[in-house]
């Protein structure tokens, strides 16, 4: 790693950084503020049990119970918003990388220096990690805080908390291979395109695996099938082989990064 | 004996079936200017970037200062003050914050890179994306010579500039050439390579058709001669020996190109009535074109060593 280039990066991105951990903080703050009064209107529940089971599934809901905080959360952000949220971060962060700096023409200037391709890469994922941490961070402290501020009772903070490291392990596996995705093209714009519809696809594989049974088989490669938000807030443990089996995919991916961005040609 | 600060070995790149250099044996000797010459598409920029490793070889090698320029491309880099064709820089820094980034990488003094910049009047505490193009260009001059390199490889350094800044730039290039610095440029300004290249190279379509030392190429002498005669022209200029590109124009005046011996020709003239008569020594620009067919240059802004579309260039088939 490159402190030099770390700390340019992080000059460059921490504004970016701060704003999606706000917005994350205000949505939290949102949803607590609202909460007790949710909480509190009459057929409610029913209303959300009348919601077709795909729909529910669809948006990475297992179960509408709104009788706690920790399920408002997971109805309403561990599900879907979340992984909308912090994947647009991610995208943006990875398509400003390798394909974003070849654009630009400013490849050049730092590729004349004497640095190691690999360090150019793991000194700016490490900030793209930083961020991923920061801004999941940023939304699990919120559930505390806010929960606190409007006197919610009932959260389980080993609950968030382990939701938070399963949380960041996805984001670091969609981190992969959108710096891969980065590190292979020439186009920003097509970067962002190909990982987003990646990300979609993974989504779709794991939604269809419920209804279908190819798609059952093919879903142990997507990402989503090691991403139960909810599981891991309602039983407060860690699930360790999930969290594991993502980090070795991003591990997978990012090594591949390396590889394509160490032996490719830098024309602009 | 030379020591060659450069050495290129069969150095080939291809973009898939486009040629960007072919089969190239190129040598730049330790403490000489090199100009490296080509129309637009000759492979110039291809040649450069091989070298800084931002591109692998097809085939071949390239060597700087003895270090394989793949194999070895950061310990090049730690050797090379290298200027990009296109200069991008980093817009959200101000000039002096660019300048301390880019010290950092090889931990030497930004100093030396701050008093360029004084003597380039370039104002540092304003950010990269309020500067012009002039601007932009000597802030990237000063960031290939702050560490005071003993190669600089530069592709087109005086693009944008004014002709005062480039007066300095020459200024300042004279005194890393004392100092022993080696310098390979590539240029499309055949008066500033000829004021300060010790010797150049001529690329075209990915080939090196010449390398010639300046002194040889001025010794070429070349002429632009214009005669007008008193009454008709003489028919038998042509058949004169080395007399190429006549044309006749209003009022019996005539201009044409003299490579060689200018005196068969003013004896034959001699013997008609000649109103004026002029000859002048040809520009280098004239001399390439004469003596290595370059086609004019287009003006089209493409640069080298970006992957050019198929059809752009003929296909090799060497």
């Amino acid at each position: 790693m490159n402190w030099n280039l770390v700390r340019k990066t992080v000059t460059d991105r921490w504004k970016f950084i701060a704003a999606y951990a706000g917005a994350m903080s205000a949505w939290v703050l949102m949803l607590a503020a609202i909460f007790p009064s949710f909480q509190n209107i009459k057929g409610i529940q029913d209303v959300f049990e009348s919601y077709p089971e795909s729909f529910t599934r669809f948006f990475g809901i297992d179960k509408i119970d709104i009788s706690s905080f920790d399920n408002l959360m997971g109805i309403e952000l561990y599900g879907l918003m979340i992984v909308i949220i912090i994947g647009s971060f991610i995208i943006a962060f990875a398509r400003s990388m390798v394909a974003g700096e070849i654009q630009d023409g400013t490849i050049d200037l730092l590729l004349a220096q004497p640095i190691q391709r690999w360090k150019v890469l793991t000194s700016e994922g490490a900030v793209l990690l930083g961020g991923i941490v920061s801004i999941t961070a940023a939304t699990v402290l919120s559930v505390y805080a806010f929960g606190a501020a409007f006197g919610i009772e009932g959260i389980s903070y080993r609950g968030h908390a382990a939701f938070m490291l399963l949380a960041v392990a996805l984001f670091a596996a969609i981190a992969g291979y959108s710096i891969l995705l980065s590190a292979v093209m020439r186009e920003p714009r097509r970067v962002a395109m190909a990982a987003a519809g990646l990300t979609l696809v993974f989504y779709l594989v794991h939604f269809a695996a419920g209804y279908n049974s190819v798609m059952e088989k093919i879903d142990w490669f997507s990402i989503f099938r090691y991403y139960d938000p909810m599981k891991a807030v309602r039983s407060g443990s860690v699930p360790v082989g999930d969290i594991l089996f993502l980090l070795a995919f991003a591990a997978v991916f990012f090594s591949a990064a390396l590889v394509v961005f160490q032996r490719r040609d830098i024309a602009v | 004996m030379a020591v060659a600060v450069i050495k290129t070995e069969a150095l080939t790149k291809h973009y898939g079936k486009v040629v960007g250099v072919e089969d190239l044996y190129l040598e730049v000797n330790e403490g000489e200017v090199f100009g490296f010459l080509g129309p637009n598409g000759a492979g110039k920029t291809t040649t450069i970037r091989c070298l800084m490793g931002l591109l692998k070889p097809t085939s071949g090698r390239g060597e700087v200062l003895g270090l394989d320029t793949w194999k070895q491309s950061v310990s090049v880099r730690e050797k090379v003050g290298y200027l990009a064709g296109e200069s991008a820089l980093y817009d959200r820094l101000t000039g002096e914050a660019l300048i301390r980034f880019i010290s950092r990488f090889d931990n030497h003094s930004e100093s030396h890179g701050l008093e360029l910049a004084e003597r380039l009047n370039l104002t540092l505490d304003r950010k990269v994306s309020g500067y012009s193009r002039g601007m932009k260009q000597k802030l990237a001059v000063v960031l290939a010579l702050m560490k005071k390199p003993p190669l600089l490889m530069m592709d087109e350094p005086t693009n944008a500039l004014d002709p005062l800044t480039q007066h300095m730039l020459y200024e300042i290039l004279n005194e890393y050439r004392e100092s022993g610095t080696t310098i390979m440029f590539s240029s499309h300004n055949l008066p500033e390579v000829e004021r300060i290249c010790d010797r150049v190279g001529i690329i075209r379509d990915g080939n090196l058709v010449a390398t010639e030392r300046m002194q040889d190429l001025r010794n070429m002498r070349l002429r632009n001669v214009e005669i007008t005669f008193a009454r008709e022209v003489p028919g038998e200029l042509g058949s004169i020996p080395g007399v190429s590109d006549l044309e006749e124009q209003a009022g019996n005046r005539v201009q044409l190109k003299l490579k060689g011996e200018i005196d068969p020709l003013v004896k034959m003239i001699a013997s008609y009535d000649v109103a004026d008569l002029s000859a002048k020594h040809a520009s280098l620009e004239d001399v390439f074109f004469e003596f290595y067919g370059l086609e004019k240059a287009s003006g089209d802004s493409a640069v080298d060593g970006e992957a050019p579309a198929d059809g752009d260039r003929e296909e090799g088939s060497r």
